[in-house]
């Protein structure tokens, strides 16, 4: 490794190395503008001019174009650099508009920074100052041309590593533009990582525009809930308003970047309906009335009806310990387990996941971009966890192979093989995966069982005869391949696949320089759901229970049954008939309408607390800010407020975990069981191994990845047994999916987000599309069980055949389905006029 | 007069037809080095005629063709460069108009010393006349059986496609050219070597036609009588040189290499225009250094301008005489170049627009003392560009302030140009008190 000396000091960094990162590790932040870690190297603004003195290169060079060399002697601090520099500066404040003042970017500016520390005050130029139009770039970015220093970092990130073109360089000299070709919303969902990555202020954050200079907000680093990625954010939040998000630099798991549902998904933390104070039967109470009445309630259905009517859900968007603490409530309680998931099939995938999620088979994002084929099985990144989508891309980048099997128009901003196939076909085309894929001779060297588990995928395989010819190439591929990763969804796949592709992953990886699995969840904390849920299945879902009587009180925790499930009007008759519904949480839900008993609960940005990623990664969200219902609010948006307090409007919403400790101890009269939950215990008992002197609390970028100490036993036969493909002529199953804005619960509730919301449509493949006498465009009624909907509809190529795509839109009365999986026919699609 | 190579068959306003470059020999070295030689015999010929790069920095052809090694992928490519957009400069258009199958003859040659299958000459937009001449000689070319597949019934294939640029002086720099080519944003780029990923990824050697050109000749006659052309030790060939400004008869005139600038300009060009002195000129284009009435005699090659601190760049003579402001002549090439800079790197793309306002001023009387220091500081760090434009562009600045700094400071004392000059620049606010 070569060894060299920047400013006097030595040091030793690997080959390849460039020498501004090399002095950065010594702490010496060398300006620049146009470098950037995760873009590297280009030239351009040739703000990183050092001096050479002695070595292989000799002379004023850019230091972020020159790889370390031993024997290089460096000076950052040389006057011939100094005075390279200032000019650099000056020539960069030609044009800015020195508006600072009215710039949002205006203290935490690189530009101010570098002008300031370069020494540039006196302006030699006296010409006039070049300007430009701006150009409107939708609901997230605020485009100001004037404030452009050139760097090209904007359209480096956003064609070459995010893969999209609707943003970049117009014009030569100094009248190149940097916008689009005409107005209009930028079309990436990444485009919020410009705001970022602006060194000035071109591209402002639009929702929190004028809402505060950095050094206003109340800073914290937090997490993202929007999916299951758990990519890792900064809160900025003034006046008890949460206002704006930043992506924070996380190498394992998003890097520098995050992607527009977590940056602009996050004001439903501000929701002007938010549950924010106590409620029994309608009207306000104090927290210990509130508790009280919840208590009373909750012992006299125990009395009445016994210990097992009473059921409590979590969700998969509460934290670890709220999880945890509910599960020892009914523990403590003798209710029965809670549930975290109100989908009976999605627990039942999410848990298999989880369970399979072997930690040497695990990959983050950051370890799949060394894989050199990418295979996703039945998940649409873009829509579902849009930053696994930009990994991939990197991936790509650096030479991988990206094939998708899903059912769906999928699509990625990179090139990748699409595989349109039904759902229920994707056991047969990785059954064909595995059997063309993975030789004989290697499944019979590992063990005698799973050559007969080979035959088995053989025989499953050979059914389906079309899906080798669909496959294409992809066989041989994989088959070459030497560092492939298996991406696995668990929405809209049936329940043998998560563990399927887990078989697949282990059988690769005993063949392959290595291999690993990577699941794609439904939920922030649903990897914690998943360990925290009981391991044996319940009996009856919770819907069927509250039906039949079983159940006679529910309590919700930061859940929102409602969410995804089809059929609303049988929830809302089950929900009708309890005796008792309490709900603790922070998101106005219809299911919160219905409560006798509100609790209102903190969002992750008003508590610390801990969640687990897919990939089972535990981080930590910090508190960002106090909680309170935003002065905006309160104050008819003037400033100072009018009324005066000596409490915090708003304030009084709690950690789930302690209402559920205060519920726990009132019930049973014992103070010992209002203690914090030791998570960590809670999790071991799930055989779940966590390093205990893990230092968590001293560096926000800790985080530890935990997996089941007991997987599932692979290659089960209960995973092949099953068959179930069977198309009726002229059927079609509607396929309920996520979308990348209007599906997900949370960032449904943020008005920011909502503006990037597509209406919805309707999208199935051409053939059925002429077979139903319809072209993209065209308005439809699709009669469901208990809803008719009218929307738009899209023909795509790219899509699996007999299936009619639905997204679980917001803007979209769908759920009243009966039946899943449902069934439509001719009949039930009729075109109408717009 | 020496002897025509390039030139041989020029009529103004006729353009050479197959069949008289034929009569005079044309195609047959083609024919000679596809029947005798291998590739690397030729490439051994053209080495060992010394022959340098027409473009500009007079980098040797043969070591440029040596750097594709044998085992580089194929397929790999010829690109002829007629983006010839430096001020002062048409040699390309003429040579086009004389011969555009010695051109093409070359561009063919080339293609053989490097195994390349496919040529490109990358072109002018403004000479559509030109682009079109070439695209019929290649059609010829192609019927006559010079190009295509077996050519002249050996094993070698190679087709040429004619390429109009987008039309910026940027995409005559190689690395740009290819950009532009694939369809990208054109700007130098040098992360890559030309020969091992040039054009689609793929080795690729970039020539100026004016190189190209000589190829043939040197394939038929040999390197010593290549060398035998020129005056002076060291050099090969004759060269285009342009000559404009205040001379009797501009034009572009062949000429042995190292022939000396006092010749050319009383001989080829007849002298100054009556009433002219010579002042000063610019020897190799705009991006070349003013040059003094110390070097009148000095010789026209890469060598000897290299010496006094000059360059010979495209061979373009751009002549001022003793009424000519030189503050008003370079800040006309400077009103170019800060259009022209690609915008890619600061200093060029910041440091050109505070150049011209700062000579626009001094060229209209609101100059200031202070005013000359910064600019030769500027013309100091215009050399740490990314490419070699921007320090291109400051050449001739530098020159003014090294040589006649004097009448640059006239300018300031007397508040205004003493040459007369006037200018008008819309919208800068920069008054030109020459006006009244």
């Amino acid at each position: 490794m070569p060894e060299l000396i920047i400013d006097q000091r030595k040091i030793v960094v690997p080959e390849g190395t460039k020498v501004i990162a090399a002095a950065e590790q010594l702490g010496i932040m060398i300006p620049r503008f146009c470098y950037h870690p995760a873009l590297g190297s280009l030239g351009a603004c040739r703000m990183c001019a050092v001096l050479f003195k002695e070595g292989p290169v000799k002379g004023l060079e850019m230091s972020c174009m020159v790889d370390v060399q031993d024997g290089m002697v460096v000076s950052t601090t040389d006057p011939e650099a100094v005075a390279f520099r200032k000019w650099i500066v000056e020539c960069l404040m030609l044009n800015h508009p020195h508006d600072c003042p009215v710039c949002d970017e205006g203290g935490h500016c690189l530009l101010q920074d570098e002008t300031v520390s370069g020494g540039h005050g006196l302006r030699r130029y006296r010409g006039k100052k070049r300007t430009y139009t701006d150009q409107n770039l939708g609901p997230f970015i605020q485009h100001e041309m004037n404030r452009c220093i050139h760097c090209w970092r904007c359209r480096r990130f956003y064609q070459e590593y995010a893969g999209y073109h609707d943003l970049g360089a117009f014009g030569i000299g100094n009248r190149t533009y940097f916008g689009r070709s005409e107005e209009g919303a930028l079309s990436s969902p990444f485009s919020g990582n410009l705001v970022d990555i602006c060194p000035t202020g071109v591209f402002t954050d639009k929702p929190s525009r004028f809402k505060g200079r950095r050094w206003d907000f109340e800073r914290a680093p937090t997490l993202c809930l929007n999916c299951s990625l758990g990519c890792n954010m900064v809160a900025s939040t003034r006046y008890r308003e949460l206002v704006r998000m930043e992506a924070r630099l996380n190498s394992r798991v998003n890097g520098y970047f995050i992607c527009d549902r977590g940056r602009y998904g996050f004001q439903y933390a501000n929701h002007p309906e938010r549950p924010r104070r106590p409620t029994v039967d309608g009207a306000a109470a104090a927290w210990e009335e509130a508790l009280h009445a919840a208590s009373e309630r909750l012992q006299a259905i125990r009395e009445k009806n016994g210990r097992q009517a009473v059921a409590c859900l979590g969700s998969v968007r509460t934290s670890l310990e709220s999880q945890a603490r509910l599960a020892l409530l009914c523990r403590n309680q003798g209710w029965p387990e809670p549930l975290f998931f109100s989908d009976p099939s999605l627990s039942r995938k999410t848990r298999t996941a989880v369970s399979r999620l072997d930690s040497t088979l695990a990959v983050s994002m950051k370890d799949m971009e060394d894989a050199d084929l990418i295979l996703v099985v039945g998940s649409d990144p873009i829509n579902e966890a849009p930053m696994l989508a930009l990994a991939l891309r990197q991936a790509q980048r650096r030479g991988a192979v990206l094939a998708v099997l899903d059912p769906r128009p999928v699509s990625l901003p990179a090139a990748f093989q699409h595989v349109p196939i039904r759902p229920s076909r994707l056991r047969s085309a990785l059954c064909a995966l595995i059997t063309n894929a993975v030789p004989h001779d290697a499944a019979k060297l590992a063990d005698p069982g799973r050559l007969q588990y080979h035959q088995r995928c053989a025989r499953v395989a050979a059914e389906d005869r079309e899906i080798m010819e669909q496959l294409a190439a992809l066989p041989v591929q994989l088959r070459k391949s030497r560092r492939p990763v298996i991406v696995c969804g668990t929405d809209v796949v049936p329940e043998t696949i998560p563990s399927l592709a887990a078989d697949l992953a282990l059988l690769l990886k005993q063949v392959k320089d290595d291999a690993g699995l990577f699941y794609v969840l439904n939920g922030a904390n649903a990897f914690g759901a998943a360990l925290l849920s009981p391991p044996d299945e319940p009996s009856g879902t919770m819907i069927e229970n509250i039906e039949n009587g079983n159940t006679r009180a529910l309590l919700l925790v930061e859940t929102d049954p409602f969410n995804r499930f089809p059929d609303q009007r049988r929830l809302r008759d089950a929900l009708a008939r309890l005796e008792l519904l309490i709900t603790v949480d922070y998101l106005p839900s219809p299911a919160l309408s219905m409560a006798h008993i509100v609790l209102p609960a903190c969002t992750a940005f008003e508590t610390k607390a801990h969640y687990a990623n897919q990939e089972g990664r535990i981080q930590t969200a910090w508190p960002a800010y106090e909680g309170g219902t935003p002065l905006s609010q309160v104050s008819g948006g003037t400033h100072p407020p009018r009324s005066f307090g000596d409490d915090l409007p708003g304030g009084e919403s709690r950690n789930a975990c302690r209402v559920l400790a205060d519920l726990d101890a009132k019930l049973s009269g014992r103070e010992e069981n209002r203690h914090p939950v030791d998570l960590w215990n809670r999790l071991e008992e799930r055989g779940v191994s966590v390093p205990r002197d893990f230092p968590w609390d001293e560096n926000p970028e800790v985080s530890a990845r935990v997996s089941v100490r007991t997987p599932e036993q692979p290659f089960s036969p209960g995973t092949l047994s099953a068959t179930h493909d069977s198309v009726t002529d002229g059927a079609f199953s509607l396929l309920l999916v996520e979308w990348t804005f209007g599906t997900e619960e949370l960032s449904s509730c943020s008005p920011a987000a909502r503006q990037a919301e597509n209406p919805p449509f309707l999208t199935m493949h051409a053939e059925d599309a002429a077979a139903l006498g319809l072209a993209s465009g065209d308005m439809v009624l699709l009669h469901l069980d208990d809803t008719r909907l009218k929307l738009g509809v899209q023909v795509a190529e790219k899509t699996a055949k007999g299936i009619l795509i639905l997204p679980r839109h917001r803007q979209l009365d769908w759920q009243g389905i009966s039946r899943i999986p449902a069934m439509l026919f001719k009949k039930h699609i009729e075109r109408t006029e717009a | 007069m020496s002897e025509y190579v390039l030139l041989q068959d020029y009529h103004p306003g006729r353009t050479t037809s197959l069949e008289k470059y034929r009569r005079r020999g044309g195609y047959e070295g083609l024919a000679e080095a596809l029947r005798k030689w291998s590739s690397a015999e030729l490439r051994q010929v053209i080495t060992d005629s010394g022959l340098r790069g027409c473009g500009g920095a007079g980098f040797p052809t043969g070591r440029k063709w040596e750097g594709i090694r044998q085992d580089a992928p194929l397929p790999r490519y010829i690109l002829a460069n007629a983006d010839e957009m430096e001020p002062g400069t048409f040699k390309d258009r003429l040579l086009i108009h004389a011969s555009p199958h010695m051109i093409i003859e070359g561009m063919i040659l080339a293609g053989y010393a490097v195994s390349a299958q496919k040529g490109i000459m990358f072109i002018r937009p403004s000479y559509e006349t030109q682009a079109r001449i070439m695209e019929k000689a290649v059609e010829e070319a192609r019927q006559e059986g010079y190009l295509g597949t077996h050519i002249l019934g050996s094993g070698f294939d190679f087709d040429i496609k004619i390429h109009r640029s987008g039309g910026r002086y940027i995409c005559g720099e190689a690395s740009a050219q290819i950009k532009a080519i694939q369809g990208m944003r054109p700007r130098p780029d040098k992360t890559f070597h030309m020969v091992q990923h040039g054009l689609w990824g793929k080795p690729t050697i970039v020539n100026n036609v004016e190189t190209l050109a000589f190829v043939p000749h040197i394939v038929r006659k040999g390197g010593a009588w290549f060398q035998s052309l020129a005056e002076g030790e060291n050099n090969g060939g004759t060269k285009l040189y342009c000559i404009s400004g205040k001379v009797r008869r501009p034009g572009c005139y062949e000429a042995p290499m190292g022939t000396r600038l006092s010749e050319i300009i009383e001989e080829l060009a007849g002298g100054m225009l009556p009433g002219c002195t010579f002042k000063a000129c610019l020897p190799g284009g705009a991006s070349s250094s003013f040059m003094t009435r110390e070097h009148y005699h000095i010789a026209m090659d890469f060598d000897s301008l290299k010496a006094v601190g000059n360059r010979m760049g495209t061979g373009a003579i751009i002549v001022f005489d003793q009424n000519t402001c030189l503050v008003g002549a370079t800040l006309n090439l400077i009103e170019y170049f800060a259009r022209e800079s690609c915008g890619f790197c600061t200093p060029c793309r910041e440091g050109l627009p505070f150049t011209r306002d700062l000579l626009r001023r001094i060229e209209a009387g609101e100059g200031e003392e202070s005013f000359i220091p910064l600019l030769k500081d500027m013309c100091h760090f215009m050399t740490h560009a990314y490419c070699a434009f921007a320090q291109g562009a400051a050449t001739p600045v530098h020159a003014l302030l090294t040589f006649f700094e004097e009448e640059v400071r006239e300018h300031v004392r007397r508040k205004k140009c003493p040459y007369g000059t006037t200018h008008r620049w819309p919208g800068t606010g920069i008054e030109d008190s020459c006006r009244n």
